[in-house]
């Protein structure tokens, strides 16, 4: 098998309707299951979210995203599904991570909410690279605060 | 074991790693291999026999899959069911049709290892998906035809991968296998247990939907499957994009036999192709008659060249700067003995897809070239190419050889392309244009201003001529539509083209054209196509008339 590294970036939209908690309750659940899935699978990474978009970042064996990816396809929760970037890397940008979540706290948001806004519907405008440089960023930021 | 099932089952049953099991007469487990049970979640087959599978093979599904497995097991003939297990696997469990009160059900995440189970449900699976194959939906089609039609409305849902072809040109064939995998895999998530999935070949599959809620169920899934597909898909390090288009035929909605379920859902994918792909459409009536009528003009146009059906008329181009007759547009006419005349806008696209373009391409070369070399005064002609005759190279050697056999000189032949032309493959076409060029042909752009009227392509070849399309001629004379008028011309000149203008009907169209610095005309003002026969009088009587230009030609 195929051992070399890859990161896939994608973004979606959110379909989850309903309040807050509504929505939070989702993406605790969210979380659960991809930290069970991906730490068996090899599989580390970030997921970055509003009430109107995912952002996600997957690192991990080929075959491994892949199989991460069709499962997360055929999740009735997000829809219009765009991939920004699939390649080979040299190492994880999140190792530690089974699935570090850059959450909803009012900056990330305001961030997030500016890169939605810049892209307008069509997510293909954006970036692989500033979407992973965004995750990162903020991981670091919360490590050193 | 006792020996009736000794005599079933080959020897290696027990060791396979295909689950198996068998049901008595009350549909009791009377035998099961350790597969079946690790298929099942389940650590023990031991603990399976003697037991019931409703309760005991559906603890992890719902009300909806427990009916559909109760329904299957109380029916005698084979089926398929998809049965969620703990976690997010999934295990398909194929029940052999019922004989002499036991039955086989084979239980599987993946394809069986051939030998290891009965012959006949291995005969009905593909290799590639583990997925039913063609011959598991004749065989469900002949049950549903014994069971007699019309009890439940069965809909049988068509699903064509809309670029698998392009995937594996591009990226290989290894690469089209994995996106089959992975589209079944998606499609598998969006049916449910009592569906019955089936590759039928290729890139096509199958849903069999068993259920009263009809058309409301077919349409959910339809939908689904398009919105499905349509995601990405990642493999082999590329990002594969495919889509698919869906056609659906429901039994007791416009179809009644089950044998026609299949036929009407591809006259509906065909439908949902020629929309525009990546959507699903169900099937109608009306795209049955108009398949048939479509075959019949197919029929009647492969013949229509053998027959002699086809003529050609020619409609002159007028240069301005002398008033003298340029050339001539060959166009060409169908009458058919039954059909009357035809439109060219109604069978030049499907000889395009049918192919059959080509050699009717090739004959209107060849006979506008014989019947120009007669024409007095060297007047030049236009022949019509189409795009999909410049996607071989045999265009070159059509046009060579209609030169020869007729010795016109090269330089009064024109062949005018269109702007589609230039889309596809383009290295090639333009090897292809300069090749003709290079024989001392001309070369004009036809339609433009319609298309795209793309500066790159204006530029990326040197056109003798650009042909303006008449919904400029014809549109009201406002500023606007002059001053667009005037750039065009302009363009053309400063690009060493001559302009023609077609579809001039009127005097003041003629003079504002004139006035403009327009080179050639054509159009009904000038004069209406005309018959081959006729062109040695028109051309007499527009010399006299040339003495006298006040005098208008009337043919």
């Amino acid at each position: 098998m195929d051992s070399t590294l890859y990161r896939l970036v994608y973004l979606s939209r959110n379909t989850i309707v309903g309040d807050d908690s509504r929505l939070q309750e989702e993406i605790d659940d969210i979380l659960k299951a991809s930290r069970r899935n991906n730490s068996r699978a090899q599989v580390t990474g970030a997921l970055m979210f509003n009430s109107g978009c995912f952002a996600q970042v997957l690192e991990g064996p080929h075959d491994k995203i892949q199989e991460t990816f069709e499962r997360i396809q055929c999740d009735a929760r997000h829809t219009h599904v765009s991939v920004l970037a699939f390649d080979p890397v040299h190492e994880r940008g999140f190792s530690e991570w089974n699935m570090a979540y850059v959450g909803q706290d009012a900056h990330n948001l305001a961030l997030f909410a500016g890169l939605n806004e810049a892209s307008g519907v069509d997510f293909a405008a954006l970036d692989g690279d500033e979407v992973y440089r965004l995750l990162r960023g903020h991981l670091e930021e919360a490590e050193t605060a | 074991m006792d020996e009736c099932i000794s005599a079933i089952l080959p020897e290696s049953v027990q060791a396979s790693a295909t689950g198996i099991a068998i049901l008595d007469d009350q549909g009791v487990v009377v035998y099961a291999n350790p597969a079946f049970a690790v298929r099942l979640g389940r650590a023990d087959s031991q603990a399976l026999v003697g037991t019931s599978p409703i309760p005991a093979w559906t603890r992890s599904a719902g009300e909806d899959e427990r009916r559909a497995l109760e329904r299957l097991l109380r029916a005698p003939e084979a089926g398929a069911f998809t049965l969620p297990v703990a976690g997010d696997s999934a295990t398909t469990l194929y029940l052999e049709a019922r004989r002499s009160d036991r039955r086989i059900v084979v239980a599987t995440t993946g394809w069986p290892q051939p030998g290891s189970v009965p012959r006949s449900v291995v005969a009905q699976l593909d290799a590639l998906t583990g997925l039913g194959n063609r011959a598991m939906y004749d065989e469900q089609i002949r049950c549903l035809g014994n069971a007699g039609a019309g009890q439940v409305a069965t809909a049988v849902i068509l699903i064509d991968l809309d670029r698998f072809k392009q995937v594996n040109d591009t990226l290989g064939h290894a690469t089209g296998d994995s996106l089959l995998v992975l589209a079944a895999k998606r499609m598998r998530s969006a049916i449910r247990g009592d569906d019955t999935l089936i590759r039928l070949g290729g890139d096509e599959f199958v849903i069999l939907q068993y259920r009263n809620e009809q058309p409301a169920g077919a349409r959910a899934i339809a939908e689904r499957l398009v919105e499905l597909l349509q995601r990405p898909f990642l493999i082999d390090g590329h990002q594969v994009n495919s889509g698919a288009s869906v056609g659906v035929a429901l039994l007791g909605h416009g179809t009644s036999d089950p044998a026609d379920l299949l036929r009407h859902a591809d006259l509906a994918l065909y439908e949902a192709k020629r929309q525009g792909r990546s959507r699903y459409c169900f099937f109608e009536s009306h795209l049955e008659s108009r398949a048939f009528e479509r075959r019949a003009l197919e029929l009647d146009l492969r013949r229509a060249l053998g027959l002699r059906q086809f003529s050609l008329l020619y409609q002159p181009q007028k240069s301005f700067s002398d008033n003298t007759i340029s050339g001539f547009e060959a166009l060409i006419r169908w009458d058919h003995p039954a059909r009357g005349r035809v439109s060219p806008a109604d069978f030049i696209p499907l000889a395009e897809e049918i192919g059959e373009i080509h050699a009717i391409g090739e004959w209107v070369m060849r006979t506008a070239c014989q019947q120009a070399a007669s024409w007095e005064g060297d007047p030049s002609v236009a022949v019509n190419v189409s795009p999909i005759q410049f996607e071989s190279e045999n265009i070159v050697t059509v046009v060579r050889h209609a030169l020869d056999a007729s010795g016109l000189a090269p330089e009064r032949l024109e062949i005018e392309i269109t702007e589609s032309t230039l889309m596809s493959n383009t290295e090639d076409v333009m090897q292809r244009l300069w090749a003709i060029k290079a024989m001392g042909v001309g070369i004009a752009m036809d339609d433009f201003g319609t298309g795209y009227a793309s500066l790159s392509h204006l530029n990326s070849f040197p056109f003798s001529k650009l042909k303006i399309d008449k919904s400029f001629i014809q549109a009201e004379q406002s500023p606007r539509a002059r001053a667009l008028m005037k750039a065009i011309l302009a363009m053309g000149s400063s690009l060493g083209m001559t302009t023609i203008a077609e579809g001039v009907e009127t005097l003041d169209q003629y003079e504002e054209l004139c006035r403009g610095g327009c080179t050639t005309a054509q159009g009904y003002y000038i004069a209406k196509p005309m018959t081959p026969e006729t062109i040695e009088h028109f051309m007499r009587a527009c010399r006299a008339a040339s003495h006298h230009p006040n005098l208008m030609i009337q043919e």
